[in-house]
């Protein structure tokens, strides 16, 4: 193939001239003739010449063509740009998103050599992928040959001094080597030091993240050197990070502040649990991540780990555990990667199915045009075009095309993920921008659907015996009801879902419930200070319910333990969610207590629980699991109610979870029995007279519902954009095939009218031709929705993936649109004039 | 002496239908075969092989000189050998077809 010859030429190009050079430089030395040195370079340019310059000039004569050509049919090259645009937008800002989630690793330095490090318990039942202590931590820096510095990091809250209510910023805790294991060049200023890393003495320096200088501090570049109050303690700000740094993180969170280690023990003066975090070592777990030496495999890197956990850990007196090591990319962890891939599978398969659709659609408008322009090509024929030339310039056509296309992609992808993040959360440390590997998704994919548009019509136009019916028209209208078929049978699945998920009820009151939020001011109030408050307030509780909880219902967050019931063996604990409540938590939210007893002031002191009927069911099924005793985190407790099922943790589905008696170590929410601003605010002044400087922010507990259902309703806003796209598409494509039949048939049925046709025949046999390509589109169409349907299994909510409505539905919107697409060919059919008919051509 | 356009391709096939070559060594080939009359330039016999490469005719490879410098090799491909029948074919009605003219 001379092509792949011309490429293999051109991608060693510099080898090649090199080797040409050498081999006349030979010739020379050989002939031993002077005269030939002049020649040289000439000799050079015009043997290099043969590979390129011929071609590219047949390049540029096509591309010019092909341009003066689109330019005659602006309508149609309009059409095609913003149906491919469309598609290709759609998949290369899913694949933006991707990049950044799965793919684009740390921009740091010599990125592929850093990795995120997890490690997993095996004596545990779940695989869990957890991270180590920053003892451990410490000792694999200074003992591992593998790693050229191990390095640790947590996210904390926390409050500059300018920050209103419930907006924190996000603090990374970092060891003293992170940015050294890191490694780029600050924007300002330096990094956090290893000798401020140092438990016994705390240094308040503060490294600032980029976004958060530019946004919080207008870019001030005087700011190194000066303090920032942080959680009212002053911190001195020693350096900015770099533009595209957005952070060390698993999971990708926000991270606007960077402190060495030791600086929670200057946020956090009184409590315990900094102390024990700096220098317990079975203290767990940080999140970590390493360099590796140049040359050492990632296996080799894991297996020195599993060493050095044994010899760190046999010195601890427990058991080892085992290492995987992941690329640096933001949600890269071996735990969520089965469930990342499945959304991200199920997202893709719609976004290809988008691009077929938007291609079966312009390569019918490009058929239609061949057989418009088949004088032309057969002149080019008759003056000795070969046929391979012919289709090359065609496809040169469609190349332009699919380019514009794909620039017009770009353009999308580079807002709308943003957009769309924004709506389901903060798109956090996302690096969103599209950077060479999705210039290059972007332009692969404009080659695959110019080719898969293109092709086809191109060898159809320039066949030797060019047929009077057009079965390849048909054939990619079959294909675009087909695929309009199974997206919209994906958007209504989707909105069918939707729908149940807003009528459900939650199974706990939501209306008329109020939540507060507090912040207390950190450095005074430790577990003890936090305890004696509430125990004050629920003492001057104002008349009216309410109740006190760690966290919200619906708050997008839950908390599991160990749980095993008495006597049963300690390898068969699962692990439970559990929920920190006081008593009148069920009262407020409606959840009756449906056996035993709620909690009340006497069991200050006794360890018991709440269950929920569903644990009940799990492990006493029948029995009255009241008065029984269970075990967790090595207590034993005493079972003393059930309470009904509700959707406090999860819409969708019913969790077993208990409830742990309220005991003020953490900071609760407060839930209000009422949305009266009035109400509200008297817990306000409770609070205010307890402590001035406590802040509180009242929601109601509707919003948390609103926020559970963005994801959700997100999707199926997406999934009816795809939906609502492949409808028209499919509609302009059946329309374009009965326009074409009716000016194609024009003189037969204007003979057919002459002979006494009644319009209801005429319009029959319009709609004749494309019907049987519709039905067996839709036939098609339903045949891979029914199994393709189960891909969506686990995002839908209460509707099977064989929901009957949704695919009554989707036949019927197909049908009507399919109807209203060739009323108008077939109205224009009923009024021909048989004289005009005969004496068109 | 000026070939006639065209020619040169076929007499570099023809040259390497006897076994690899470097270029100089096609040029001396030429040379001595047809007694002096063609001398063969570098800007014309490079852009000439490269020509070869990209149709697929010829293909080269580096190997020892006779004098043990590194040289380029040149063989016939199979194909190369087809188009050096078409080749020849169609200069040899060419050639007879002048002769008639000029009879």
């Amino acid at each position: 193939m001379k092509i792949l010859r011309r490429l293999r030429y051109l991608l060693r190009q510099r080898q090649q001239e090199r080797e040409l050079a050498e081999e006349i430089e030979f010739h020379r030395r050989m002939s031993g003739d002077p005269r030939a040195m002049g020649n040289i370079t000439r000799a050079r340019e015009e043997a290099r010449a043969v590979w390129i310059w011929p071609w590219l000039q047949s390049v540029w004569q096509d591309a010019g063509y092909a341009i003066r050509n689109l330019r005659r049919q602006p309508g149609l090259a309009l059409l095609a740009l913003a149906a491919l645009g469309f598609a290709i937008g759609i998949n290369t800002s899913l694949f933006t998103v991707y990049n950044a989630v799965a793919i684009r690793p740390w921009p740091v330095k010599d990125p592929e050599r850093v990795v995120k490090i997890f490690s997993t318990d095996p004596r545990h039942e779940a695989r869990m992928f957890g991270g180590i202590g920053i003892a451990e931590s410490r000792y694999f820096a200074s003992q591992s040959r593998a790693f050229s510095g191990v390095a640790a990091t947590r996210q904390e809250p926390v409050h500059f001094g300018f920050e209103s209510f419930g907006t924190p910023s996000w603090a990374a805790f970092v060891s003293g080597n992170s940015f050294r294991v890191l490694g780029f060049r600050m924007h300002l200023g330096r990094g956090v030091l290893p000798e401020e890393d140092r438990a016994q003495s705390p240094e308040a320096v503060a490294v600032l993240s980029f976004a958060f200088w530019r946004d919080r501090f207008g870019s001030d570049l005087s700011l190194v050197g000066k303090q920032v109050h942080i959680d009212e303690v002053p911190f001195t700000v020693v350096g900015v990070t770099p533009e595209d740094f957005t952070g060390a993180s698993d999971g990708g969170g926000r991270q606007d502040v960077y402190l060495p280690y030791p600086a929670l023990l200057l946020l956090h003066p009184t409590e315990q649990w900094p102390r024990d975090l700096l220098t317990d070592a079975e203290y767990c777990c940080e999140f970590a991540f390493g360099r590796l030496v140049p040359g050492v495999s990632r296996s080799q890197a894991a297996a020195e780990l599993e060493v050095l956990d044994r010899q760190f850990r046999t010195s601890q007196g427990t058991g080892s555990r085992t290492f995987t090591l992941a690329d640096s990319a933001m949600f890269n962890n071996p735990g969520r990667k089965r469930q990342m891939a499945a959304a991200f599978t199920l997202m893709f398969t719609a976004g290809m199915l988008v691009v077929l659709l938007a291609c079966a659609n312009v390569g019918n408008l490009l058929v239609a045009r061949a057989s418009a322009r088949q004088k032309e090509i057969e002149i080019r024929r008759a003056i000795g075009a070969g046929r391979a030339r012919i289709v090359r310039q065609l496809m040169t056509e469609s190349l332009l095309l699919a380019l514009g296309a794909s620039a017009l992609g770009l353009a999308i992808a580079y807002k709308l993920p943003l957009v769309l993040l924004n709506r389901i959360g903060e798109p956090g440390a996302l690096r969103l921008a599209p950077d060479r590997v999705v210039l290059a998704y972007a332009t692969a994919l404009a080659v695959f659907a110019c080719f898969s548009f293109g092709l086809a019509p191109a060898l159809h136009a320039t066949r030797a015996v060019a047929s009077r019916r057009l079965p390849l028209r048909n054939l990619l209208l079959a294909a675009q009801v087909t695929l309009s078929v199974v997206l919209l049978m994906g958007a209504g699945l989707m909105l069918r879902s939707l729908a149940d998920l807003r009528n459900r009820d939650p199974g706990f009151a939501i209306e008329g419930v109020s939540t507060i939020a507090f912040e207390l001011p950190a450095r005074s109030y430790d577990g003890a200070h936090t305890q004696a408050f509430y125990r004050q307030l629920i003492g001057a509780a104002p008349g009216g319910h309410f109740g006190l909880t760690e966290r919200e219902p619906l708050g997008n967050s839950f908390a599991q333990t160990d749980f095993r019931p008495a006597r049963t063996p300690e390898t068969s604990r699962s692990l439970i969610d559990f929920q920190v409540v006081t008593g009148s938590y069920f009262d407020v939210l409606h959840i009756p207590i449906l056996a035993g007893r709620n909690f009340t002031l006497s069991d200050k002191g006794r360890n018991v629980v709440l269950i929920n009927e569903t644990l009940a069911r799990r492990f006493w099924n029948g029995q009255n699991p009241v008065d029984k005793t269970i075990v967790s985190r090595q207590i034993a407790r005493e079972i003393v109610g059930v309470v009904r099922d509700a959707h406090t943790t999860n819409l969708d589905q019913l969790e077993p979870i208990f409830y742990v008696p309220f005991t003020g170590f953490a900071i609760p929410k407060v839930l209000v029995a009422s949305n009266d601003s009035a109400t509200v605010e008297s817990i306000g002044i409770a609070v205010t007279r307890l402590e001035p400087r406590a802040r509180m922010q009242a929601a109601p507990l509707r919003n948390n519902l609103d926020r559970w259902l963005r994801g959700p309703r997100l999707g199926a806003q997406l999934a009816g954009a795809l939906g609502l796209f492949a409808l028209i598409l499919a509609t302009v494509g059946m329309a374009g095939v009965s326009a074409y039949a009716v000016q194609q048939r024009t003189r037969e049925i204007g003979i057919r009218m002459a002979l006494g046709a009644r319009p209801a025949q005429v319009v029959r046999l319009v709609l004749s031709g494309s019907s049987r390509a519709v039905v067996i589109g839709l036939v098609a169409g339903f045949a891979i929705a029914l199994p393709a349907s189960r891909l969506l299994r686990n995002v839908l909510y209460g509707v099977s993936p064989l929901d009957p409505v949704a695919y009554l539905s989707v036949a019927l919107i197909l049908a009507i649109a399919g109807l209203a697409a060739s009323y108008a060919p077939a109205r224009r059919a009923t009024r021909v004039d048989p004289l005009t008919a005969l004496r068109h051509e | 002496m000026e070939l006639l356009p065209g020619t040169l391709d076929l007499l570099i096939l023809k040259t390497l239908r006897g076994g690899a070559k470097h270029g100089y060594g096609i040029a001396q080939h030429l040379k001595v075969v047809s007694e002096d009359v063609l001398d063969v330039g570098e800007s014309s016999l490079y852009p000439a092989l490269q020509r070869l490469l990209l149709n697929g005719w010829v293909k080269a490879e580096w190997g020892a000189s006779e004098n043990n410098r590194r040289a380029r090799y040149y063989t016939l491909t199979a194909a190369g050998r087809k188009q050096l029948e078409r080749e020849r074919e169609d200069f040899e009605r060419m050639i007879g077809a002048i002769q008639k003219v000029l009879a």
